[in-house]
Order: C-alpha cells, then structure tokens, then sequence
C-alpha cells in the first residue's frame, strides 16, 4: 500500500504503543533464538505425543512461537513465558481436534502413517503410545504436562483453561486409567 | 470414585522425575514396601516414569526448524495485523462516503421525480440540432431554465464520482 509510506512514522508509533501497553518488553531476535533452543523440544514432544502425529506437531509448534511473538504478555520470566507457549499449543491441539476429520483417505497427508511407523518404533513410543491411543484427548494433555513436564495443578489449569479443582480431579482418574493400560500390557508382555 | 492422596506422594513424584526413583527404589526398603502397599503412589510411579522416558525419548527425536524464519513470520504477521488495524477506519469512511453519494443520488432522483424530468424532453431535441444550434441551446436553457444545466452537471458529476468510489473499492479489495 501506497499510503502507508506517506505516514514514515505511522507504524513505528503503533508498535510503540503497543509494546508500552504490554507489562514485559518484547524479545528480540537473539533472546528468542535462545528461548527457542531451550523450549521447542519440550513443546514439540508434547504437541506429538498428545496428537499422535508428528507432522502435526511440527505445523503447530511453528504456529505457536509465531503466536507467542506477535502476542503481547504480561507474564515475566521464562518460566511464564514457557507455560503461556504451551498455553498456546494446547489451544491450537484443541482447535484441531473440533475441525471436522478428513473423510476420505485421498485427503489424509501421504507420509502420515509412514511417520507413524516411524515413531512407532521407539521403545517408550510402543509402551505408551498404544495407552495414549486409548485415553482422551484432553486427558493426553492432562497426563503430559503433570508427569512429563511436572507441571502442578495450579499451572496445568492455567495451561489449560480448566479449573484447579477440575484439574486435579480429571488428573486422578486420567492417571487411573492410564496406569492400569500400562499395568495390563506389561502382564499381556510378561505373559 | 474417591479422590484419595497418599502423603508420600509428593517425595515419591520429586525422586521419580528427578531419575532417582531406581536408586531410591534398591535402597530405601521402606519406601519400596510403601509404593508396593499404596495403590496411589504406585499409579504415579508408573505413570511418570512411564512419561518422564516418553519425554526423554520425543525430545531427542525432535528436528527443529530455524528460530529466524519463525521470527522473520511473526514480524510479517505485526505488520499485517497493524496495517489491517490502521485499514479499518479508512474502510469506514469509504463505505460512509459510498452511503453519502448514495443518500444524494436518490435524493436527486426523486426530486427530478417529482419535477417530472421536465429537462429530459429538452434534451430529446439536442441530436436534432446542428452544432451552431448549440449557442441557441445554451441561450434557450438561460433565458428558460437557470437550472437545467446546473441539475446535469451535478447529475453527471455525481455519476463520474460514484463511479470512482466503486473501482476504488473494487481496486482496493483485490
């Protein structure tokens, strides 16, 4: 647009406006370079163990740092920044479960299930995967990020939009659930 | 469904996610009988440990993509997001401009309603007339009508100004 360059200074005292509203100064490029580093591996083992797809956990992952930058937060710390970019993910992960599915196999990406086979053959994958296919989305994400973020009550409610109360109870018989999925195949291994 | 916690808890959870849950396991006896008599503290065992290797396992698998193509992406997305923002009132005032034109036209239009569109018939009579006659037309709409000029200069002015609005709007959208 044309009109945009005849205002030099338009945008720059939009986005200074916007970056004094917000309580933390925005990253730059270096810090998040090193933010980046230290959470896209957490974030992405999350996003693929509880959507079961890789490739999808990819797409969102980008999708959530992308979201994080443009967002303007008010929380401090990395340690807030890191919950609020999984706030994020867990958002995206819910979105795409409510999309409508594909309906025909024409529509499903081809390597998807060559993906699959891959990850398959991770030893924790083959232990847990087949009790992660039988829970409930939500409880994947509930079970994720208590025991393999170990992330308390109170933070996984904020991650999740859900109640402390809530939280906890639906952490009680999620867990339930999954250790006795667990239990049974190591007997059915066992035996 | 109870929703009982066994006070153990807490420790057993902190030695299983710091990997120190084997250790613990062969050497404290005590806490072993305790985890083996819990059905609490055993789920948890089983569950974190269970996570804790899946975590372990997914984050060395993970292949990262460059951080400056993701910060590259989100500078463009502000851009667009605030070029969008600045957009919106312009927006406004062009569909107010639009609605303007739109309110005088039809306004013209029933008042030449109401007049009868007298100056219509008398431009019936202009292909008749050579170009010499044009003199005679002029000095005929002077001496009979002051307005009738006035009207379609306004008429064909707010024509030519819609018409603008429209391929602007048009031109803008694409």
């Amino acid at each position: 647009m044309a009109w945009e360059f005849a205002i030099p200074n338009l945008l720059a005292r939009d986005a200074d406006r916007d970056a004094s509203r917000a309580a933390v100064p925005p990253m730059d490029d270096e810090a998040f370079a090193g933010f980046y580093e230290r959470s896209a591996r957490s974030l992405w083992a999350y996003l693929a163990r509880t959507s079961g797809d890789p490739a999808l956990a990819e797409d969102l992952m980008q999708e959530s740092y992308v979201r994080f930058l443009c967002a303007t937060r008010r929380e401090e710390g990395e340690v807030a920044a890191r919950r609020y970019l999984f706030q994020i993910g867990t958002n995206l992960l819910r979105d795409h479960w409510r999309r409508p599915r594909p309906s025909s196999i024409e529509e499903i990406p081809e390597n998807f299930f060559a993906r699959n086979g891959d990850t398959a053959q991770a030893e924790s994958q083959m232990m847990l995967g087949p009790a992660m296919a039988q829970m409930r989305p939500r409880d994947r994400q509930l079970l994720w990020l208590a025991h393999a973020e170990g992330y308390s009550h109170r933070e996984i409610a904020e991650v999740t939009g859900l109640g402390s109360a809530s939280v906890r109870l639906l952490l009680f018989r999620a867990r339930r659930k999954i250790a006795r999925l667990l239990s049974d195949q190591q007997c059915g291994r066992r035996s | 469904m109870m929703l009982r916690t066994c006070p153990r808890e807490k420790d057993v959870k902190e030695l299983v996610e710091l990997g120190q849950w084997s250790v613990a396991a062969a050497t404290a006896a005590e806490l072993r009988a305790h985890v083996d008599g819990c059905r609490s503290c055993r789920e948890l065992v089983l569950a974190t440990t269970a996570f804790q290797k899946a975590r372990a396992e997914a984050t060395s698998a993970a292949k990262l993509g460059s951080p400056g193509v993701l910060w590259w992406r989100a500078q463009l997305r502000r851009r667009n997001a605030a070029v969008e923002r600045i957009s919106r009132p312009i927006l406004g005032a062009q569909i107010f401009a639009l609605a303007v034109y739109l309110v005088l036209a039809g306004g013209f239009l029933m008042w030449q309603a109401r007049s009868g569109f007298g100056w219509l018939t008398r431009l019936e009579g202009i292909p008749q007339a050579t170009a010499v006659q044009l003199g005679s037309l002029w000095t005929s709409t002077v001496s009979g009508s002051i307005w009738a000029p006035l009207v379609m200069i306004s008429a064909v002015a707010t024509l030519a100004l819609l018409g603008g609005a429209v391929v602007y709007l048009s031109s803008e959208k694409q």
